[in-house]
């Protein structure tokens, strides 16, 4: 897996080369590029803050956790184990809250074992569909985007229980 | 997410504090977004700029026009890029572009296109997991990378599913 690495380096250095091939001013132009990226970050902000302020609400007032307890019996019959449910609930709100999740899964019940393998799955078939939502649709003037994101709540979820089966024999 | 609110008539004194900490991480993740657009945005300045950018529209634009419905070139090639930057998992590259063509999608109120987008995105395809196989490294795994295989098959499934859903809760209206 070592050659991942050299996707990066390799992909700025071809585009680099081509570019000063095709003569353009090469600094000039990345700088023009990097001023774009203060308004749109700007732009971005008070939506970020809005919807983390209300998952940090979601986790610290214990909603979360009634939720868990409340699903795990579900979960357990779609094959989930009950380990997982709060990484399961988890994983569309906070993306480093998930991951430090999933390594104190992976310490808990060791890398190797049947639950922490599901955990892993688990966090890499999904996404942090809220987050997505927050930064794709920030400042756009449009109506709530609540069917598309029902259906990646409901597709996310589908691949977890999916991910947890193929778990017990790959 | 408003219930989450009355559930802190039990316990107010952690209300401002929750209220804060979402703050802080709010401006913690700008900061590191900007680190990821400065970088990103400047590559892709670049790439417009040597005429790479064009070439390559004209190579996804037939595909991608029928995915998202939509005419706008700019906008196609856009979205096209995000789709592959995410497939291969190149930390923060997809964001700004997907960023860029959901707007773009919109002011055309395309707004099919830019949920097809979103949906996409947010099942998004694994090639590697990278992050996961950090983590178990880190916590003595002996075969790591063993989880690629059924992460693949999962993601592939769910971003099919969530595709198929938005083709067809598109086409109804």
């Amino acid at each position: 897996m070592k050659y991942v690495a050299l996707v990066i380096p390799l992909l700025f250095l071809a585009l680099f080369c081509y570019a000063l091939y095709r003569k353009v001013k090469l600094y000039d132009c990345f700088t023009e590029g990097v001023k774009e990226a203060v308004p749109l970050v700007l732009s971005l902000f008070p939506y970020l803050a809005a919807i983390l302020m209300l998952s940090e609400l979601f986790e610290r007032s214990g909603l979360s956790g009634y939720l868990t307890s409340a699903l795990s019996p579900v979960f357990g019959a779609l094959g989930i184990p009950p380990e997982l449910s709060k990484l399961v609930l988890l994983k569309p709100f906070s993306g480093s809250g998930s991951t430090a999740l999933l390594s104190e899964i992976l310490g808990t019940y060791g890398a190797d074992s049947y639950i922490a393998r599901c955990a892993c799955v688990s966090y890499g078939s999904s996404e942090t569909v809220f987050y997505i939502l927050a930064v794709y649709f920030a400042g756009v003037k449009r109506k709530k985007p609540l069917l598309p994101v029902l259906i990646s709540l409901f597709a996310n979820f589908a691949a977890i229980v999916l991910g947890c089966f193929l778990c017990r024999f790959l | 997410m408003l219930s989450a609110a009355l559930f802190l008539f039990s316990d107010p004194d952690g209300f401002l504090s929750s209220l804060l900490a979402g703050g802080e991480k709010a401006a913690a993740l700008s900061l590191s977004l900007l680190a990821v657009y400065c970088v990103w945005l400047g590559f892709f300045k670049v790439m417009e700029k040597s005429g790479l950018a064009g070439k390559l529209a004209n190579g996804v634009y037939p595909l991608a026009k029928r995915l998202f419905r939509s005419n706008d070139k700019e906008a196609v090639y856009l979205a096209g890029c995000n789709l592959s930057a995410n497939f291969l998992g190149l930390p923060g590259a997809p964001t700004p572009l997907g960023k860029k063509a959901v707007e773009k999608f919109c002011a055309a109120s395309n707004h099919y296109a830019a949920d097809m987008l979103f949906v996409l995105n947010a099942t998004s395809l694994q090639l590697l997991p990278t992050t996961v196989i950090a983590l178990r490294t880190a916590a003595g795994s002996a075969l790591a990378a063993d989880i690629f295989l059924p992460t693949l098959i999962a993601t592939l499934f769910s971003t099919l599913l969530g595709g198929l859903l938005v083709a067809l809760t598109g086409r109804r209206k």
